[in-house]
């Protein structure tokens, strides 16, 4: 599923200013810090990326009634490896800042913008900056099958998001069950295979109950050993 | 420096101030790195905004506090005033607007009679118009003064993060500084009620029938 665009390739006029501002002109000054390196954590080592694609990205200023630029870099589908659990983050390019993180949930849908084809409108609450906003998004792709697949992915995680939260909700619902028949069986019917499960049971009960005893023992004793 | 009212933070930050003449885009570029929006509109600067700017760096976390001063002289405030303690610098001109280069000597002057010694950037904004008054050949001030020079557009966000980098790089005395991805924290769990969700819906609808900002590019920098 994972697709990435190549990478933009400098115009010819770019890259022969860029050569000529690499140069260090500027002239010696004493530092005024010394920074360490540190070990950088981008938040993301738990998940995998389902979807990675350059865009721009926009946010709805309700006041202005305008659509106003929240970043251009790269917006990717993470989901988490343990929790299956699906996020939006984008990125702007080279600072690298965040300019959206929100989980994609079931309750959302994309939308397409009615006046450009290569982009789609949607809303979530935002934590890009560290505290939860509503926020009406829109991104521009460079392609109409990019916003496709954007729109395709999205549409098809908040589902199965959906379906994950069903598939819990059954399962606790027929752990329930499986709960309620036992507790029957163990009043009805005593098979022999109950009977040595209880054994079983109580004989770690005991156990634990020993341990218990033990560890109020010892403190008890432990006031008389410290006079 | 921060201001009186402005929080301290645990990590490295700087005074940054930012001169030129009115209009070269100083507020504009500022703006761009606040909340990632292109601000068309004019609206003179005042005195003087100060906004803090964090950046992440494979040395940690950094913040300048961007001093965005008036360019305009009837708008001036405090002027030079506001340079006290100045860290670090960017002068901007306007590659579209040849008198903007020429006042560079001036706004260095000021700046150098207050801060000495301080790490400079010299940038040439809006280099996506097709009509540049000033070329990239012509620009020599630099040289002359030993600041380092950028060809830079708020609009196109070309080059937009190097005056940082370069700035961070001299104040730490450290060429490999480089920018890292911040750390994307795991956004909570929220739960939101149908009637919420109705009104997003259709505040939606309606915000899709609105146009997208006049743009072009399609390089996503």
């Amino acid at each position: 599923m994972a697709s990435k665009e190549p990478e933009h390739e400098p115009r010819a006029d770019e890259e022969e200013t860029t050569a000529a501002e690499d140069e260090d002109t500027g002239a010696q000054v004493a530092p005024i810090v010394k920074l360490e390196e540190v070990t950088v954590t981008t938040g993301e080592e738990h998940e995998e990326a389902i979807l990675d694609l350059k865009s721009k990205l926009y946010r709805f200023d309700k006041d202005g009634n305008q659509w106003k630029e929240r970043g251009a870099g790269t917006v990717k589908f993470l989901k988490h490896k343990e929790s299956g659990k699906v996020r939006l983050v984008m990125r702007q390019s080279k600072t690298l800042k965040i300019c959206a993180n929100h989980l994609v949930l079931p309750t959302m849908t994309v939308t397409e913008h009615a006046g450009n084809d290569k982009s789609c409108v949607w809303h979530a609450t935002d934590f890009a900056e560290g505290e939860l906003k509503d926020e009406l998004f829109c991104i521009r792709f460079a392609s109409v099958e990019n916003c496709k697949l954007f729109m395709e992915t999205f549409q098809e995680v908040a589902e199965s998001q959906q379906q994950k939260e069903d598939n819990e909700d059954a399962s606790a619902a027929a752990g329930l069950l499986e709960k309620l028949s036992v507790e029957e069986k163990k009043t009805e019917e005593k098979t022999e295979e109950k009977e040595e499960k209880k054994t079983e049971e109580k004989e770690e009960k005991k156990t634990e109950e020993k341990a218990e005893e033990k560890e109020e023992e010892s403190e008890k004793k432990e006031p008389a050993s410290s006079t | 420096m921060a201001l009186p009212n402005q929080q301290t933070v645990d990590y490295p930050s700087f005074k940054l101030v930012i001169v030129g003449d009115g209009g070269t885009g100083k507020t504009t570029f500022v703006k761009r790195h606040l909340t990632g929006e292109f601000e068309k509109k004019y609206e003179p600067t005042i005195g003087v905004e100060v906004h803090p700017l964090d950046f992440f760096t494979n040395c940690g976390k950094i913040r300048f506090y961007c001093w965005d001063t008036a360019g305009q002289e009837k708008f001036g405030g405090l002027r030079d005033g506001y340079y006290i303690h100045g860290q670090c610098a960017i002068i901007m001109f306007d590659v579209t607007a040849r008198l903007t280069y020429k006042n560079v000597p001036t706004w260095h002057r000021d700046l150098c009679r207050v801060c000495e010694n301080i790490p400079i950037v010299l940038c040439g904004n809006k280099v996506d118009v097709k009509n540049r008054q000033v070329k990239a050949k012509q620009v020599t001030f630099h040289r002359k003064k030993n600041l380092q020079y950028y060809e830079i557009s708020a609009k196109s966000n070309y080059n937009f993060e190097k005056p940082f980098l370069y700035l961070a790089r001299k104040l730490a005395g450290n060429t490999d500084i480089h920018f890292v991805e911040s750390p994307a924290l795991a956004p909570p769990e929220v739960h939101i009620d149908l009637a919420a969700q109705q009104i997003h819906e259709a505040e939606l609808a309606q915000a899709a029938n609105q146009p997208l900002p006049d743009d072009d590019d399609d390089t996503f920098e």
